[in-house]
């Protein structure tokens, strides 16, 4: 109680700091509410009610709180059973799952290179690393569109859309890798190297166990890349059956058609996994956006 | 120790051996290419032949008896026989036309079936296909299996009437229909018009014979070896100078792809004469076989040597010989490019040093390499792949044309960058001109500073709250405002273009319920601006807040006991520690976000989808649309190409900026 009291004496008053804060919050967490109670609603509509014909303030009000009339899963239901959602959550998870094995062995990999090895053009090996952030997608879009599509005759199959997610997760992966790789002491693989251990068993056996929150942090960064990519998708997937789910999502509401109702379930179903993980991991994320730009 | 040369002669055969080989490679291919041109054009010379025959025979009416002349190539006596039942007056024509088909049939061996269709009733009018005979025999109405059949013929009367109303400079579509079947024979159809109208189609299946083209091995042997003989006996006079030798070897190099080049273009020539010859030579066998079937109206063979348009082939040689020569020396002039890049590389010792590199870091690299190659492939090769379609004319089209064919140099550029008409004269006066460079451009601009200013400000204060000491209720708040952040962003765009829906979103309702009327907010650029501002506002401040969050706890507060001891106001403390602390955390966020929001395809697509009119476009989604609508990938690399050098100059001009200042502070 006497630190209360202290506090109280010079710290200023935070009830209108603390109205502004919520009055932010509402506006943060009303879009997120207002796609739950689509969802739950158990219709396709964008309104949370329908309106009589001359509405009251009451109606009005009834319209916008985001609490639906009806609870119903129903939208849940049919966005499995009658509408190609299931295919593409698969699709989605293959494709994440393959994008995430694979870019976590070439970054660990390529990063344990760069960290513990003095080699020429290494230095130019990051820098291009870095370099290739800032081209921009578009000019990237055509060219693999070209080389994919046309070339190598990958259009429409998730082994193009796999390689493509994973060059894109492998410059920042390499970057965090690498900077894992460099705070292990050295002396541990020397003194493995002195009792006779080959190289490859020094990086599977000793290195790798003691990298495990880097190289999940990678696995989750490569994931989320493939899970919420859009753009490259919707160029390369042009059968229905092949949509991942961002593709799909548009689907529902772009165009012509409105179903609102099984874009906000699917979302949801999309959205949670990956926004708890984020949750779970955006210390990790933003040290290492920010290591290199700080360092540098 | 002759290293400098010795490394010269490899350097030399390594790069005239690929050099040569490519060469080979494109004559053998040009050449095989031209030998099918020569087939496929003869097979449409009978094709036209046959459509001419059809058309005087159908063409005729029963008072006008078709005059057959008795002894033609190869008549069947069926024929004869056809011909003295003269049946029903009604089927005069097409018993014309039966007749005129299996005349050309019988005198055509290589001709395995002639289908003329009529479409008023979608008969088939005549067939000598196998399995046209007894109960199917025409003339019959088209079954359902034979519906390909029918809608060939349409798209031939669709592309006809199209070419003729089409626009000027409209792409055109072929009015003669060529396609290679599985087996090796050639599928051919052409329309039939009667009185300028498409009334029918004659459809035939023949074996064309492309005439077999070696690959020149002698020319590509004496192409690689030449030079590097020649090298060797000059070299021998040079000694081990080192410019010299490698000038020496250039200048072989390049003769020796000239001497190829010239070659190249008198086996063309040679090929283009062949083919002049075949073709004139099967006109004129045509000719006196359509006599033989049909002698008046006499037949216009003039007519008959046509490309896929029906447009007369160029009789020219002079300008197809030039063309040609044009092709392979910019063909020859980028193998001669690289050619001397290689020799250069081997030559200096690049490779050998390369090479060693390789050996003695293998290690390093067998762990380093995989990423590599999968960047190299898919990222860099990609880059400068698109840098180079910027430089061409590439579109949806001619995407399987060699990139020597579509090079229009800095034309896009020019056309991109040279055109200031941000605003154009209409019947309402002056209005923007949305599709304009400049006009993009500068929005795009006001959309960055205005999202980095919303973004910075608002994550900036709320970072300042939540880092009050003994402020309540703190990790709850700093998770729930994290939330936008943790949502994928295709999701929000979509979320925010449900909730600004003009009928039925949310906004509308609010705004209702404080007794104001509903906006159709993408109808206006102003509202449809801040709709996507709101969206990337809503996404983009959580992040400025944690980095800012982050950098407010690493300040140590003994610097503001200090502060505090020496009487220093609030603000000036926040001023003079907390700013500067800011600071090294906070520009790199900046840069970053400057670089997301300038390419923030997402909110720019799935929100506005740059509504009304394209005036919300930013330059990343106008480069997309130009691409994927408009399908033309020149222009659009160009544009992206443009959007990564300011993008780069920004990158760089705010480095020097950040640095110089740091360097002064």
């Amino acid at each position: 109680m006497s630190s209360n009291r202290s506090r109280r004496g010079d710290e200023p008053v935070h009830w209108p700091l603390h109205l502004f804060v919520i009055f932010i919050l509402i506006l943060t967490i009303y879009p997120i509410l207002w796609v739950l109670a689509i969802a739950f609603s158990g219709s396709q509509s964008l309104a949370i009610a329908d309106l009589p014909a001359h509405a009251t303030a009451l109606d009005r009000l009834r319209a916008i709180a985001p609490w639906p009339k009806h609870f119903s899963a129903e939208n849940f239901r049919s966005v499995f059973a009658d509408q190609p959602f299931a295919r593409w959550l698969l699709n989605s998870v293959v494709v994440a799952a393959m994008t995430t094995l694979l870019g976590v062995f070439l970054a660990c990999t390529s990063a344990y290179a760069f960290s513990r090895f003095r080699f020429p053009a290494r230095r130019a090996g990051l820098m291009a690393f870095l370099v290739s952030q800032m081209f921009p997608g578009t000019l990237m879009l055509i060219p693999l569109y070209i080389i994919i599509v046309k070339w190598l005759g990958l259009g429409s199959t998730f082994t193009g859309l796999v390689l493509i997610y994973t060059v894109t997760a492998i410059p920042f992966c390499v970057w965090m890798m690498k900077g894992y790789f460099d705070t292990i002491p050295k002396e541990l693989e020397e003194s493995a190297l002195i009792d006779g251990a080959s190289q490859a068993t020094i990086f599977f056996r000793i290195v790798l166990p003691l990298a495990k929150p880097a190289v999940a942090v990678t696995a989750l960064f490569s994931f989320m890349t493939a899970w919420n990519e859009f753009i490259q998708a919707a160029t390369l997937m042009d059968r229905v059956d092949k949509y991942t789910v961002p593709v799909g999502l548009r689907f529902f509401v772009g165009g012509f058609t409105q179903q609102w109702g099984y874009f906000a379930a699917g979302s949801i179903v999309a959205a949670i996994p990956v926004m708890a993980l984020f949750l779970f991991l955006q210390k990790y994320l933003v040290s290492g956006l920010t290591a290199g730009a700080v360092k540098g | 120790m002759a290293s400098h040369r010795r490394r010269f002669v490899i350097g030399l055969a390594v790069a005239a051996l690929l050099a040569a080989y490519a060469g080979a490679a494109l004559l053998h291919g040009a050449q095989k290419a031209e030998r099918r041109a020569r087939a496929a054009r003869q097979a449409v010379v009978t094709l036209s032949a046959l459509t001419d025959l059809v058309d005087r025979a159908g063409g005729a009416t029963a008072a006008v008896p078709a005059t057959p002349s008795e002894g033609g190539m190869g008549l069947g006596a069926e024929i004869a026989a056809a011909e003295q039942g003269q049946a029903k007056p009604a089927g005069d024509a097409g018993d014309a036309v039966r007749r005129a088909v299996a005349r050309f049939a019988a005198s055509h061996p290589e001709i395995k079936a002639i289908r003329v269709v009529d479409f008023e009733g979608i008969q088939l009018t005549a067939s000598t296909a196998a399995a046209d005979t007894g109960d199917k025999a025409a003339p019959r109405r088209l079954e359902r299996e034979e519906k390909d059949l029918y809608d060939l013929g349409q798209k031939l009367r669709a592309a006809v009437q199209g070419n003729r109303e089409g626009a000027e400079g409209a792409a055109r579509q072929p009015e003669i229909s060529i396609a290679q079947q599985p087996n090796g024979t050639w599928s051919l159809a052409a329309p039939v018009e009667r009185g300028g109208e498409v009334v029918g189609m004659v459809q035939m299946d023949t074996a064309v014979k492309e005439e077999p083209v070696a690959f020149g091995w002698l020319p590509f042997l004496a192409a690689w070896l030449a030079p590097v003989v020649g090298f060797l006996l000059l070299s021998l006079a040079v000694g081990e100078r080192r410019w010299l030798l490698a000038a020496v070897a250039a200048l072989a190099l390049l003769v020796d792809l000239w001497a190829y080049g010239q070659y190249s273009v008198k086996v063309l020539a040679g090929e283009r004469r062949a083919s002049a010859k075949t073709v004139a030579a099967h006109i004129s066998d045509e000719t006196a076989t359509f006599q033989t079937t049909q002698t008046t109206p006499a037949p216009d063979p003039s007519r008959w040597d046509v490309d896929e348009l029906r447009q007369p082939l160029a009789r020219n040689p002079q300008t197809r010989n030039a063309a040609d020569a044009r092709r392979v020396t910019r063909a020859l002039a980028a193998l001669g490019v690289l050619g001397v890049a290689l020799l250069a590389f081997v030559g200096f010792g690049f490779a050998y040093r390369t090479g060693q590199a390789l050996v003695e870091y293998r290690v390093a690299y067998a762990y380093a390499l995989p990423a590599m190659i999968g960047m190299l492939v898919l990222v860099f090769f990609p880059f400068f792949y698109g840098l180079a379609l910027s430089f061409t004319n590439s579109n949806l089209f001619n995407t399987a044309k060699p990139i020597t064919e579509t090079w229009v140099g800095v034309q896009n550029y020019t056309d991109i960058l040279s055109d200031f008409a941000i605003t154009k004269r209409t019947a309402e006066g002056r209005v923007w001109n949305y599709s304009n460079f400049y006009y993009t451009l500068i929005f795009t601009i006001v959309w960055t500073v205005s999202n980095v200013a919303i973004g910075v400000s608002l994550g900036l204060i709320l970072a300042l709250i939540l880092n009050l000491k003994g402020f309540a209720l703190r990790p709850l708040y700093r998770v729930l405002l994290i939330l936008p952040w943790a949502t994928p962003n295709y999701i929000t765009s979509l979320i925010f273009k449900g909730m600004f829906h003009q009928q039925f979103g949310i906004i509308n309702q609010i705004i209702q319920l404080f007794g104001g009327h509903p906006v159709a907010w993408f109808d206006k650029t102003l509202t449809s601006f801040l709709v996507m501002l709101t969206t990337n506002g809503w996404l983009s401040f959580p992040f400025m807040m944690v980095i800012s969050l982050g950098a407010l706890q690493s300040i140590p507060s003994d610097l503001y006991e200090a502060a505090r001891v020496d009487g220093a106001s609030r603000w000036q403390q926040f001023t003079s520690i907390t700013l500067p602390s800011l600071r090294p955390a906070l520009v790199p966020a900046i840069i970053l976000s400057v670089i997301w929001t300038f390419n923030q395809f997402n909110v720019a697509y799935l929100v506005s989808a740059g509504q009304p009119g394209g005036s919300t476009e930013i330059l990343i989604t106008q480069s997309y649309k130009i691409a994927f609508e408009q399908y033309r990938y020149g222009y659009a690399a160009a544009y992206s190409a443009i959007i990564f050098l300011i993008l780069f100059a920004y990158g760089t001009w705010q480095n020097r900026v950040t640095g110089a200042t740091e360097a002064l502070g």
